[in-house]
């Protein structure tokens, strides 16, 4: 696989890289004990309160477009540099929330209202009765 | 950012009046994100719900210890990415890290750690709290300001740089613009920061990589 940054790690221990780089770093980390010592330092770091501008503009998702301009991008409704942009995020930088987003966007189009149902029925039956216990 | 602040402060309040119609609404709202994210990684629908319900559950268990102005979408997020890697490390797939971290993924739904002594918690938590909106605020003025004014390859340039950390050449490379472009973008963009950190009395030392070019010479 590619060369794997120090950002990568970093979005790897926070679950943040795509699919296919999340395996890709986890098939390394069977074979590489360096790569799980990175890890810890880079725990290390955190413990100790060292920031990374990378970690915080990822964490904080500050170049994230909001949820109604992935439903314009997925519609064509926006200009050529601003949907230009919108592809580099999802698919160069690989932002998984992003990514989560628009795909939820595409899968209401084509599921059914009885398979969404079903779903939220099943969530709100197993966990409403949480709701004053906890709150 | 793909939140709704108010819309999503009033469901929140409702739901610690212990509202199930507001309860409802919040899983109408965000399984599927939830659901796309861990199924993307699982690809496995089953037990990808599964994971989803215990976010659901994850997020009441926290209720009382959330944060209002922290986004809703962003927590719930958190909350989702810790529960698929316990399922992952449980299955196996993801080795287990030495010397783990308390962990920022793991947030206020665990349990923290009695041994530890609260009043340095506080303090350190309070002080790296400040640092990181210090810069977070500079860092979103500053991306603002280049998607207002429509400059897109900066701001790729610099999201390719510290976000995803890819050396000047592969960013000039994959851009289409000189390394001496990226050079200059990343030099001014540092600068901005460096600037900040100066101005609020933050500590450079927490900021490493600003400063590796004067270490470096």
């Amino acid at each position: 696989m590619p060369r794997i940054t120090q950002s990568d790690l970093q979005a790897y221990l926070d679950e943040a890289l795509p699919p296919d780089e999340m395996a890709a770093i986890e098939a390394e980390l069977r074979s590489r004990p360096d790569l799980l010592r990175q890890l810890a330092l880079i725990n290390g770091r955190r413990d100790a309160g060292v920031h990374s501008v990378g970690e915080i503009w990822r964490r904080q998702r500050l170049s994230c477009p909001p949820r109604q301009q992935l439903g314009s991008h997925l519609l064509g409704a926006l200009d050529e540099g601003h949907a230009a942009y919108i592809d580099f995020h999802l698919n160069v930088v690989g932002c998984r929330y992003c990514q989560a987003n628009l795909e939820d966007l595409r899968r209401q189009q084509d599921e059914t209202a009885e398979m969404v149902k079903t779903r939220r029925t099943k969530y709100f039956q197993s966990t409403a009765g949480h709701l004053r216990k906890k709150s | 950012m793909t939140t709704q602040p108010d819309a999503d402060s009033l469901l929140v309040d409702r739901i610690r009046r212990g509202e199930t119609q507001a309860w409802d609404d919040l899983i109408a709202r965000y399984e599927g994100r939830l659901l796309a994210f861990v199924e993307s990684r699982l690809g496995r629908r089953g037990p990808s719900e599964d994971i989803v319900q215990e976010s659901f559950l994850g997020f009441l268990n926290s209720l009382p210890n959330y944060d209002g102005r922290r986004p809703l979408e962003s927590y719930l997020f958190s909350i989702c990415a810790y529960k698929l890697t316990d399922h992952l490390r449980r299955e196996g797939r993801r080795p287990a890290v030495p010397l783990s971290s308390a962990s920022d993924t793991s947030g206020d739904w665990q349990v923290s750690d009695s041994a530890r002594q609260a009043s340095s918690i506080a303090r350190s938590g309070e002080r790296k709290e400040l640092e990181i909106k210090a810069i977070t605020e500079a860092l979103a003025e500053q991306i603002d300001r280049w998607r207002e004014k429509a400059e897109w390859t900066k701001l790729m340039c610099a999201e390719l740089l510290f976000v995803r950390g890819w050396a000047n050449k592969d960013v000039a490379e994959h851009l289409d613009i000189t390394e001496q472009q990226v050079a200059n973008y990343k030099f001014d963009f540092i600068a901005r920061l460096r600037t900040l950190v100066k101005r609020q009395d933050l500590s450079e030392e927490v900021f490493p990589e600003l400063y590796e070019d004067e270490a470096e010479s």
